[in-house]
């Protein structure tokens, strides 16, 4: 019995562990902000809340969340469905394709849409075609739509490739059963915690997103409340003006918490099942031949109009002299990589690059963490509390953290990687969690009987099947973090500029070749890392793989 | 590299260890991490020997202009160090913000980049009371007792070559253009615009409203205004001067016109912060971006600088120029943004 004294030590020391991380990251932050608040306003919000347009602006947010949520969810899912199936060619090329928006910046992105399909866009100038909706609410939907698929995708796959029941569903096919019954009755069921995972965070991030908003809404006068909130910074050197603004990202946080917390005390136990940790994570063919070359081919499209025109858009606008003349070669110049690639970028680049490994490597450890601890009684409202820090716009989570920690760890880049844990952590840790049944007690407890030690039983049992979720996680804060730029911008000192901070300050976020073709070097830059990450995974699988068995699946994100 | 990409680096290696010692170990290895960062940040440019306090510049304008102005300080100063920290208004702006609320300014030496922001940090007591000497060589309109200004951005107006070039503000507003403006919420530059239009008798705020009237859209910032009219999306726009032949010497399709009454000047100013009071390297610093060296440096790095004859970007020959009332300004900011936000919603 010694093993189980051991165990519940190990609990009762990661719960403390977590529970403080919690208190630095979260709680404390929130209520310096709140304190502000209070203290600058005597307690009195009314002018704050009577303040003409809040009201359009708040509504315009919850009705962007809810939208995107319902196109971006279903989206994902179907690509993550879609690639599932082992007859669709070229399949790990999809699964690294669809999830190239998530290297591009936002404001990128924005940009690169209006230049595919806004007024005198790619287009229209090519077929005269151009979509005068595009810069408004539809559009903004539309794009932040586009950025969210890949992150529900990536949940839900990780969520198919640790969760699925191959055998059940081959089972209701040979039984006869249509395959949209099975997709209904045995996947979508056993998938819901992962899409429960994917809709908080895509919701939370939309409510929090504000660079697609700022470029295609303001133009319609569709404000959001993070634009607002960027609006009473950039005038904010009066001290209501600031307070304004920190209160604004309060309200988001309100409003997180009024979706997120009831629906992690509803919903996060039911989706909880105890299930046998077999590592038949296969592929399923679920339509008849040939049917994968219709997914291919309809897979094709989908990129083609939401990715490959936006991104050759991007390319185009970083390798061209200047906005507005055509991308013909005799217009084409360096110049833009030149202004990109200086000493001082490669200095950053390493910098940002430990960063983020050191985020993203925390991340998925203390991610792992909630994921478990939230499973008991004492844990529960972890899995809540670490998702309001992700709805704070970044500026307003930087100011929070230099409030609280500003006096000690200004201007190091500490205080920028308490940033990113801070933001990120409900990044990391609702793909485990939505993964995370794959590890029944039961069979840590035959390991640990068996005479494992502790560790050896993690590593042998919990760890194989949750690899591909512990990856997944790893990768969504790696690429976050790599291209962050507000919290940076606003926290760094001599000596801990980030990559963004070097290149975008330097040229302004406001010039598109310059910061085109930073988003050109930084993708090409995460190939490496990628191929890195891609090879790891492979020999993580190939153990499991029995010689006479069918090829095993598991995610191969990149 | 593996290690860290399974994610629970070190189980493999920690075989030996007790459970307990890894449980506390997480804690122990973040507080580690953020510790060893700590370092990082913190520990360079102390061990210089003999080195005067470095002092910190907190800022706004670009970073072309920043760089070359410190490192010739730093040389014509032997043993000063100015240690930058560059942001756009906003990020500055919450940057203070939290300095203020978590032990004070860590800035020495503030170089804004209009004068309501600067006035506002005067306000608040944070900066000013104190110009150099030499501040008189700068004009009366770009300076007052407690900071003066060291650049200078013109609003002027830009058109797709394919439409005609506006010879006036009010030609905007006459319906023949789709034109796009920047929001005065969050670009100062576009507030002083806002500001010296309303206060015009000429003009007032029936400009806005005719401008709204024939279709005008606001964009976010005035680099925006400088893309959508490059790109054709609208005719003509409102935006920064030096955005605007930064574009068109690239090659965008677009024209630059400094209409009458003429550009408005909106100036960045640059101030000593209360606390820093008796730093001598700040004082010094301030000094030679408003001296002639400075100022040089300013016009050779592509923005204007305020001091006459020392050069600068392209200023087209008898080019009007504007001066809006700051004080004025500062004073009816809210009424300004709101009636202007009754045009064009925000």
């Amino acid at each position: 019995m010694r093993g189980d004294a051991a165990t519940t030590a190990v609990r009762r020391g990661a719960l403390v562990a977590v529970a403080t991380l919690t208190v630095v990251l979260v709680l404390f932050p929130l209520v310096r902000l709140a304190q502000t608040v209070g203290q600058e306003t005597g307690g009195d919000l009314t002018p704050l809340l009577s303040s003409p347009g809040l009201g359009t602006a708040v509504r315009n947010t919850l009705v962007l969340a809810a939208a995107v949520t319902l196109l971006a969810v279903p989206g994902g899912t179907a690509l993550a469905l879609a690639l599932r199936r082992s007859d669709v060619p070229w399949r790990s090329f999809w699964r690294v394709a669809v999830l190239l928006p998530m290297l591009v910046p936002d404001f990128v992105l924005a940009y690169s849409w209006t230049q595919a399909y806004g007024r005198a866009g790619f287009t229209e100038t090519l077929a005269g075609i151009g979509w005068d909706g595009l810069l408004g609410p539809v559009g903004v939907t539309v794009v932040v739509t586009v950025n969210a698929v890949p992150l529900a995708f990536l949940v839900v796959a990780v969520g198919l490739a640790t969760r699925a029941e191959p055998d059940l569903e081959r089972a209701a096919r040979a039984s006869g059963a249509h395959p949209a019954t099975v997709l209904r009755t045995v996947t979508l069921p056993l998938l819901r915690p992962a899409l429960a995972a994917a809709s908080v965070l895509v919701f939370v991030l939309t409510l929090a997103t504000f660079a697609i908003p700022v470029v295609m809404g303001t133009p319609a006068g569709f404000s959001t409340v993070t634009t607002r909130i960027y609006a009473n910074l950039s005038l904010g050197a009066d001290p209501f003006s600031f307070v304004e603004a920190v209160a604004l990202a309060l309200l988001l946080v309100l409003l997180a918490g009024l979706v997120v917390v009831p629906a992690d005390a509803v919903l996060g136990p039911r989706l909880r099942a105890r299930r046998v940790a077999a590592s038949d994570t296969g592929s399923l063919d679920t339509g008849g031949p040939g049917g994968g070359r219709w997914v291919a081919a309809t897979l094709a499209g989908y990129l083609l109009v939401t990715l490959v025109l936006p991104l050759v858009a991007l390319v185009a606008a970083a390798v061209t002299r200047a906005v507005g003349v055509p991308p013909v070669p005799s217009n084409w110049t360096l110049d833009n990589f030149e202004a990109v690639m200086t000493g001082r970028t490669f200095e950053a680049v390493t910098r940002s690059v430990v960063l983020a490994v050191a985020a993203a490597s925390l991340l998925t450890v203390l991610g792992g963490c909630v994921a478990v601890l939230e499973r008991r009684r004492s844990g529960r409202w972890l899995s809540s509390l670490i998702t309001l820090t992700l709805v704070l716009p970044g500026s307003t989570l930087a100011v929070a953290l230099l409030i609280s920690y500003g006096r000690w760890l200004a201007d190091t880049l500490a205080l920028i990687l308490l940033a990113y844990l801070a933001k990120l952590w409900a990044f990391a840790h609702r793909p485990i969690s939505g993964a995370l049944d794959r590890l029944p007690p039961d069979e840590m407890y035959a390991a640990r009987s068996s005479g494992a030690t502790l560790l050896t039983a993690v590593r042998t049992v919990a760890l194989r099947p949750l690899a591909p979720a512990l990856a997944g996680a790893w990768l969504i804060c790696f690429l976050t973090a790599l291209h962050e730029v507000t919290m940076s911008s606003l926290l760094y000192g001599p000596g801990s500029e980030t990559l963004a901070v070097v290149v975008l300050n330097s040229q302004e976020l406001g010039r598109i070749g310059p910061t085109a073709a930073l988003s050109v070097v930084l993708s090409l830059l995460l190939v490496v890392p990628g191929v890195l990450f891609w090879l790891v995974m492979r020999r993580l699988r190939v153990p499991d793989r029995p010689p006479e068995s069918r090829p095993v699946e598991v995610l191969d994100v990149g | 590299m593996r290690a860290r990409t399974t994610s629970l680096p070190g189980a493999k290696r920690s075989r030996t260890r007790s459970p307990r010692f890894r449980a506390g170990g997480l804690g122990a290895l973040t507080i580690g991490v953020v510790l060893v960062l700590a370092g990082c940040g913190g520990a360079e440019g102390e061990d210089e020997v003999g080195a005067a306090e470095p002092i910190t510049l907190y800022t706004c304008s670009s970073d072309e202009t920043v760089q070359p102005i410190i490192a010739e300080f730093e040389e014509a100063n032997p043993g000063a160090r100015v240690e930058l920290f560059r942001a756009p208004t906003g990020e500055l702006n919450a940057r203070v913000a939290s300095d203020i609320r978590s032990g004070g300014l860590r800035a020495d030496v503030i170089w804004g980049c209009d004068p309501l922001t600067m006035q506002s940090f005067v306000d608040q007591d944070l900066v000013g009371g104190w110009v150099p000497d030499n501040a008189s060589g700068i004009p009366d309109n770009f300076r007052t007792d407690d900071y003066v200004g060291a650049h200078v951005l013109y609003m002027v107006a830009i058109h797709h070559t394919d439409a005609p070039a506006p010879e006036a503000w009010r030609d905007l507003a006459s319906g023949e253009y789709e034109v796009a403006i920047p929001d005065p919420a969050v670009a100062a530059s576009a507030l002083g615009t806002l500001g010296y239009f309303a206060q015009s008798p000429d003009l007032g705020m029936d400009l806005y409203e005719d401008l709204r009237s024939n279709g005008a859209v606001q964009v976010s910032t005035p680099d925006e205004v400088t893309i959508g009219v490059a790109q054709g999306v609208y005719d003509a726009g409102v935006t920064i001067a030096t955005s605007a032949y930064q574009a068109k010497e690239d090659g965008s399709p677009i024209d630059v016109v400094w209409p009458e009454p003429g550009a408005v000047a909106v100036y960045g100013p640059v101030a000593l912060a209360n606390e820093s009071s008796d730093s001598q390297t700040a004082k010094d610093f301030i000094s030679f971006v408003v001296g002639e060296e400075g100022q040089t440096t300013v016009a050779e790095s592509g923005s204007y600088p305020t001091m006459r004859d020392v050069g600068g970007p392209t200023v087209p020959d008898g080019a009007p120029v504007v001066f809006p009332d700051w004080a004025a300004i500062g004073q009816d900011q809210d009424t300004l943004l709101s009636e202007y936000q009754k045009l064009f919603g925000g």
